[in-house]
């Protein structure tokens, strides 16, 4: 263990943990905002000719995906007349549990694939796709508007590793216009949460059963 | 071997010490003078002279506690490699045996508090009986992970010498996050701050202290030294794991060992400084905490000695 | 350049934020005319790409960008009109992201590079999502979250299925570029588990834009809550940009000989899309609704199509184009109904037929096509897509297909019956106004769907088959 690729990893895999564990909105933020940070670390050590033009790519990524689109989230929630509870379905104990047995899961399936990441890091495929069921965990099991936005960006850090893990191929333009897209979204997102705040004076997703069949 | 029973006769007398410095640091956060650091001396010195008082409704169980609990924790200082030395007993699985006569220990502090049939005590007894079943799971953890390491089951095989430092090695960062869980199991264990307030006056809200209440002098004495070798005993795997160097001489091992209690003691105490107590409920998820660091730790190294 | 035909309207919708609104309505009708001219012009010489490693034309794009182009001219003349009547809240807003919609729609056409048709597709969604917005009514809002929200997750299960795409390129060991046409070219030699794993993905991925069941759960609310000048778009356009990115990925998985794979997985997801929007066609209260579900159905029937393949491909994409042309101009009629009777309850609409005989003509009319009675062409595409099943051998989904058309068409006739000859309640106005400007665009379509089924140039006919052989179809 000492390729830093695979601390960075492990604590991509903590913040899963503690993401699952964080009762509280900004604390959730600033989870899931370090994990931007550190996904986006990661191919700066991959150590595939490592041009100028990746490097900034990388840093562009760091900036929207750990700094820009949390302080945007976060920027919607300011002012809190809003509950800060991310309003669990199912509970943190249960919650961490899951996260623990995610995570020897993933760990057990990544066994059956053959990836050119592996030699790097074996850790690179169970901290994918540990994420990638993070991320539809979070968006299943919290009631908070906001905590959805959250699971939705931990998928798609998810799925950037999983980008990394398997293919080069990916030109940056192509992967700066999806960084776009998500953050685009993001904010698109952001803006709903604030009326919703302003409609609603809450976040939470309860209030939006009235549509229906 | 006499230099690990004189190693180990140091650790007795210096254990007070430390819980000491935990005071002290709390003093100087909250902006007072504090009391002096020898203070565990001196409330030892005093409650030894005392006599004690025996409800008429206790038994023989309400005198073996204190005592029990004071011997248990001498003896555990027995398997622990002081300053990288060699334990004064060792044998291939004394871990679980030391785990298990803390759990002894416990057993009986649980009863003597029964014995009282005092509802507070009763309940002290509920929280302490149901928390270290959880850190008892974090610690077991923690042991397969070792064992995978080292393929070992002793504090010699783990703490003394170099092998902290191959433990480091071979488990690289990830051995972090077993520090921080056996930080966690150490603050509950030892009834401090966040899980229990050992300076509270509330009964409601008391675990440890709770127990301990119908006790008095010399009974009382045996239990505050016992738990004082208690923290003594935690603090010491700690401080191997964070300062796992071995110099060759003696001296320089027993202060580098001495500063990492320290610094533990010292951690201990901000902690309690900076942080409130929880919520009784929210204990379980803090202690959980401990749990799923060890827990990740485990998966993760496995999956790299594969 | 190729890229024009996107660069015009995202430049002109950036600038019609800070435009004042009589310019913006003139520009969107402008808008509206240079893009069809454009597009109509890409379809005749089909010029080469200013970046062809990301954007080429390709015949079912091409035939998407018609569409999309005709649809959103008479659209925009329509929103001319409807703009006057019903005043929407922050036009300049509206309009823009009308334009930036339309861009990003007209991308998703022309991408060739698998990440591009995705960033493309999310752009809709993105662009798409304000205009959902428009009205600010509570309602709207759950619409819009909805919307955001499963369409962002769900095409972000499309951004993994194109990683795993590419992967399928690394794992073959061939060299070729991650587009759509160069992984048909090599096919052949790509890893197969990839590629079935990439397919899944992106069949959930652009199936859950698409609203084929059971990922559909956001269609209905954003269909019912837009302004029906948008709804008409996104029923009509939107879905087919979604499903373009099914459809050429069904192109890569018949080039590398995986149709037995992907046919019966489109089969299945198209019957339960069927399935599902009859059983709730049948309950159903809202007439915008009831179209948005109408709309479901008609993507099954599409994905059924998709999936027999060959001759039903062809139906397919028939049915494509019918569906947009139709499902629009209803779209567009429902919004003059909500405008006349300003409610969106079914039982609330009474005597269409007399109190507003001209916007009925269009409804039922639009009824008539969209239940695949002849001579509109809707009619064709489904004949052609049944008959090849039953060649096929397809029995049990043919009789499930055709149980569930009888259901739905039911379920239709019963609410559109009840809406056009119940006698009115005598407490309404015995008159609707219907203004000519919201209602020749209708009719347009219909006539345009009418047109095609009898008569298709030979271009454009040659256009659609050379897009159905690409998935083994054509004659």
């Amino acid at each position: 263990m000492i390729h830093p690729v695979d601390t960075m990893l492990a604590l991509a895999l903590l913040s899963i943990l503690f993401s699952f564990g964080s009762s509280r909105l900004p604390s959730l933020i600033k989870v899931v905002g370090f994990q931007g940070i550190v996904v986006c670390i990661v191919p700066l050590f991959l150590g595939h000719g490592l041009s100028p033009e990746s490097v900034v790519f990388s840093i562009a990524a760091l900036c929207i995906r750990g700094i820009l689109i949390p302080v945007c989230i976060y920027v919607a929630i300011r002012k809190a007349a809003i509950t800060r509870e991310v309003k669990p379905i199912v509970g943190f104990h249960a919650s961490i549990f899951f996260g623990l047995i995610l995570m020897v899961g993933a760990t057990m399936a990544s066994h059956r694939f053959d990836v050119a990441a592996d030699h790097i890091s074996r850790l690179f495929l169970p901290t994918a796709i540990s994420l990638l069921g993070a991320g539809m965990f979070l968006l299943m099991a919290r009631r908070n508007a906001i905590a959805m936005v959250l699971g939705y960006m931990v998928l798609e850090n998810g799925i950037y590793l999983v980008g990394c893990a398997f293919s080069q191929r990916v030109s940056h333009i192509t992967e700066f216009g999806i960084l776009l897209d998500i953050l685009a979204g993001v904010m698109i997102m952001a803006v709903i949460l604030r009326n919703m705040k302003t409609t609603f004076n809450d976040l939470d997703t309860d209030r939006l059963r009235t549509l229906k069949e | 071997m006499v230099e690990s029973i004189a190693l180990w006769v140091l650790a007795l007398v210096s254990a007070p010490l430390f819980a000491g410095v935990i005071l002290k640091v709390k003093a100087f956060f909250g902006g007072r003078k504090g009391s002096p650091v020898l203070i565990h001396y001196y409330t030892l010195q005093k409650l030894f002279r005392k006599g004690s008082v025996y409800s008429h409704s206790t038994t023989f169980m309400f005198r073996l506690g204190p005592v029990i609990s004071l011997a248990v924790a001498a003896t555990t200082l027995f398997f622990l490699p002081m300053a990288g030395h060699r334990p004064v007993i060792s044998f291939n699985g004394d871990v679980i045996f030391v785990l298990y006569i803390l759990g002894l220990s416990r057993f009986f502090t649980i009863c003597a508090a029964m014995d009282t049939a005092s509802p507070f005590e009763g309940m002290g007894a509920a929280r302490e009986a149901y928390f270290p079943i959880i850190c008892e799971a974090s610690m077991f953890m923690i042991l397969i992970l070792f064992y995978r390491l080292t393929h070992l089951l002793s504090f010699d095989g783990y703490l003394s010498g170099e092998n902290p430092l191959i433990l480091w090695k071979t488990a690289g960062p990830i051995l972090i996050f077993v520090v921080m869980s056996l930080f966690i199991i150490l603050l509950t264990e030892n009834s401090r701050v966040p899980v229990d307030d050992p300076a509270t006056h509330l009964e409601l809200t008391m675990i440890h202290e709770v127990m301990v209440l119908d006790h008095s002098g010399p009974d009382l004495g045996l239990i505050e030294l016992g738990s004082v070798l208690k923290l003594f005993f935690y603090s010491a795997i700690i401080a191997r794991l964070i300062f796992p160097f071995e110099t060759g001489v003696l001296v320089l091992n027993l202060i580098l060992f001495y500063t990492g209690i320290l610094v533990v003691t010292t951690v201990i105490g901000v902690v309690e400084s900076v942080m409130a107590r929880y919520r009784m409920d929210r204990v379980p998820k803090f202690l959980l905490t401990a749990f799923s660091l060890a827990f990740f730790a485990t998966i993760i190294t496995l999956e790299f000695l594969r | 350049m190729l890229e024009m035909i996107f660069l015009v309207p995202f430049i002109i919708g950036i600038t019609a934020f800070f435009l004042p609104r009589t310019i913006n309505r003139l520009l969107l009708v402008l808008t509206g005319m240079v893009h069809l001219f454009l597009s109509v012009a890409i379809w005749v010489n089909s010029p080469a790409a200013f970046f062809p490693a990301f954007f080429a034309v390709s015949p079912e794009g091409t035939l998407s960008l018609l569409v999309i182009s005709l649809l959103f001219f008479l659209i925009s003349v329509y929103t001319l009109t409807y703009i006057k009547e019903t005043p929407i809240p922050k036009e300049k807003i509206f309009i823009g992201f009308l334009l930036l919609f339309l861009s990003t729609m007209s991308m998703a056409t022309l991408s060739d590079h698998i990440m591009v048709l995705w960033i493309a597709i999310e752009a809709t969604t993105l662009a798409s999502a304000p205009l959902i917005y428009t009205h600010h009514t509570v309602s709207a809002l759950e619409a819009t979250w909805k919307y955001v929200l499963i369409c962002s997750v769900g095409i972000a299960m499309a951004l993994l299925g194109s990683i795993l795409l590419s992967v399928s390129l690394d794992a073959g060991k061939v060299n070729a570029a991650i587009s759509f046409s160069g992984l048909v070219a090599v096919a052949q030699s790509l890893d197969p588990r990839w590629l079935k794993a990439g397919f899944v993905f992106i069949l959930v991925g652009y199936g859950t834009k698409m609203g084929l069941a059971p990922m559909h759960t956001w269609l209905p609310d954003a269909h019912s809550e837009a302004p029906s000048p948008v709804s008409a778009l996104l029923s009509g356009v939107l879905l087919n940009c979604a499903y373009l990115g099914i459809f050429k990925t069904s192109k890569i998985m018949h080039a590398a000989g995986l149709s037995d794979f992907s046919g019966p997985i489109l089969i299945i997801f198209g019957l339960i899309s069927i399935i599902g929007a009859a059983t709730f066609i049948l309950r159903q209260t809202e007439y915008k609704r009831m179209l948005a579900y109408s709309s479901i159905e008609n993507m099954g029937i599409i994905a059924v199509g998709t999936g027999i393949g060959g001759f039903a491909a062809y139906g397919a994409i028939i049915c494509l184009i019918h569906h947009s042309l139709i499902k629009s101009s209803l779209f567009l009629t429902s919004g003059n109904i909500l405008l006349g009777s300003g409610t969106r309850l079914i039982e609330k609409v009474n005597g269409l037929a007399n109190r507003a005989p001209k916007n009925f003509v269009a409804f039922f009319g639009g009824f008539i096509a969209i239940s695949g009675f002849p001579p509109f062409g809707l009619f064709l595409g489904k004949v052609i897509i049944l008959i090849t099943a039953l060649k096929a051998g397809h029995f049990i989904a043919a009789g499930i297909f055709i149980f569930s058309l009888c259901v739905i068409f039911a379920g239709l006739a019963n609410s559109v019956m009840r809406m056009s000859f119940h006698p009115a309640d005598p407490s309404l106005p015995k008159n609707i106004p219907e203004h000519i400007g919201l209602l020749w665009p209708q009719y347009t379509l219909l006539a345009a769907s009418i047109i095609l089924c009898f008569w298709m140039p030979a271009s454009l006919q040659e256009t659609l088959v050379q897009a159905a052989s690409t998935i083994g179809g054509g004659f």
